[in-house]
């Protein structure tokens, strides 16, 4: 086996053939149009974000409810959302609709059903992960603060919101990054994030360097994430 | 007029009565220290007083003011309005001192006195000065509850239960969190409130202190008040059984 032939066999496997050969100028069309679909991703990824996070924490409450039956029903809830597939619960919200009350499925339907999975399903987890962290604080904090005379919501949010926020930043930084890579799903309505235009672009050209370019974007946007994630724990670092 | 009144308090937990018709009355500049074996009910006597748990039955008064009433065995405590007000009479010092951790001892103390009773900042920063001067803390007015030793942040519980102006001041067991050359410096703050004439009730297992700071001692076995009277009668020459068998267990 000469050296040419092997370095040509490595070559036709790997996808940057394209970048070595003929079509290297198509490489920046193609990262362009994947690119396009960021818009969307962000849009979801944000979105749900801001939704999510105040939401799990309606639903802790309501979890944490002295009343039997709310804490009931917000733990079967919990249960589901968590139970089960976020794709499903995509697909659920993007007919339900049309097969449980008739209506016919409007255009805008597909990102506001996109991001009301999201935003739920996601709310489901941090309202457990809000949970724990509320629970973990000891009781001792909630008492002294009742004997100084701090209304329900000041000892709330003076006394313990901070330090839940501190307790439960690396768990809900998993969360977000999970997030991230959960963006992928909305492909499955065939909304077009930056996977779903991939895949089409990939399909059509018949080379996967726009999947690469795809998983690069996610890269980079995971990393982005975790150095804001990692500045925000550090800035709770100052009490302990 | 009582600053402080309990009558009849009666409390259980899942059937296991704790209280057993407990009463005490304190009258103002009276300091009343509790002692009594482990599970005698010494803190869910504090805590139904300062409204940490309510009572099955009983009255609560401070200052005269009705905060709960027993009529025909069923309780009946006072209106939020009535309740927020009585809340300012009394503060509670806790064994393990429970500061806010995210916040600096300055913060701790007067955070308190700014959003709930909403006085004057200026004033207040003057007043809470002099409490850390009195302490002996002032050098630490901007550190963090987890920079002090467990000494330290007991006087700033003190402190700032203080700052809230109380009728009267509650502690349970204030120093058994602590080393014993640390319980020195709490003690003597407390010794010093004493001085000043601040009304308290002390649950203590420090026997010489209470005997030392106290105008009165109550023993206080299986939810019931065994044995009251003046500080130096109780340790010295107690009546009751019960009450020499603790003391002979405590000296050992
Ligand atoms: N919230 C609660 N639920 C159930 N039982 C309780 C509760 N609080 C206290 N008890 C019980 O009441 C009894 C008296 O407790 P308490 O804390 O008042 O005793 P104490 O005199 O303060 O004891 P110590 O000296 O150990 O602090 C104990 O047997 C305790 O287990
Ligand atoms: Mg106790």
């Amino acid at each position: 086996m000469n050296l040419v032939s092997v370095s040509n066999s490595v070559i036709n496997i790997l996808p940057f053939r394209y970048l070595l050969f003929d079509e290297a100028i198509k490489i920046s069309d193609i990262a362009v149009r994947v690119l396009a679909g960021t818009k969307n991703t962000l849009f979801i990824f944000f979105t749900t974000l801001i939704l999510s996070l105040p939401l799990g924490l309606v639903i802790a409450f309501l979890r944490m409810s002295k009343i039997k039956i709310v804490s009931f029903i917000t733990k079967s809830i919990i249960s589901i959302l968590r139970g089960t597939p976020l794709m499903l619960q995509l697909i659920v919200w993007f007919y339900m609709p049309y097969y449980v009350f008739g209506i016919k499925l409007s255009v805008n339907w597909r990102i506001i059903s996109i991001i009301i999975g999201f935003s739920i399903n996601y709310a489901a987890y941090f309202a457990e992960i809000y949970r724990a962290g509320i629970t973990n604080i000891p009781i001792g904090q909630t008492e002294a603060a009742t004997i100084l005379g701090y209304s329900k919501s000041q000892s709330f949010f003076k006394i313990i919101l901070p330090q839940m926020i501190k307790r439960v930043i690396p768990p809900v930084t998993n969360e977000i990054i999970t997030l991230i890579k959960d963006t992928s799903l909305a492909f499955v309505l065939t909304y077009t994030e930056v996977f779903t235009l991939a895949k089409q672009v990939a399909a059509s050209k018949t080379t996967i360097i726009p999947l690469f370019v795809a998983g690069v974007f996610y890269y980079i946007f995971n990393g982005i994430v975790a150095i804001t994630m990692d500045k925000i724990e550090k800035s709770f670092k100052y009490f302990d | 007029m009582y600053i402080f009144e309990i009558n009849n308090c009666k409390k259980q937990f899942n059937g296991n009565i704790i209280l057993n018709d407990v009463s005490l009355k304190v009258k103002e500049s009276e300091v009343v220290s509790i002692i009594g074996s482990s599970g005698s009910g010494k803190t869910t006597l504090l805590r139904c007083a300062t409204l940490l748990e309510t009572m099955d039955s009983g009255n609560l008064k401070y200052l005269g003011e009705t905060v709960a009433t027993t009529q025909n065995n069923k309780i009946k405590y006072a209106d939020k309005k009535t309740i927020k007000k009585i809340k300012n009479y009394y503060g509670l010092v806790f064994q393990n001192f429970n500061l806010f951790p995210h916040w600096t001892v300055y913060k701790n103390i007067i955070d308190p006195v700014l959003s709930i009773q909403k006085r004057d900042k200026n004033i207040v920063d003057g007043e809470v000065d002099l409490l850390l001067k009195k302490i002996g803390l002032y050098d630490k007015k901007n550190n963090y509850p987890y920079e002090l030793s467990g000494g330290q942040k007991q006087r700033v519980a003190i402190a700032r239960a203080l700052a809230m102006k109380p009728k009267i001041l509650f502690f349970d067991e204030p120093t058994s969190a602590l080393d014993p050359e640390l319980t020195v410096e709490v003690l003597k703050i407390i010794k010093d409130l004493a001085k000043i004439k601040m009304t308290m009730v002390i649950v203590t297992h420090e026997m010489n202190f209470a005997k030392d700071v106290s105008d009165r001692i109550i023993f206080v076995d299986k939810g019931y008040i065994v044995e009251e009277g003046i500080a130096k009668d109780i340790i010295d020459n107690p009546r009751e059984e019960r009450t020499k068998q603790f003391l002979s267990k405590l000296s050992k």
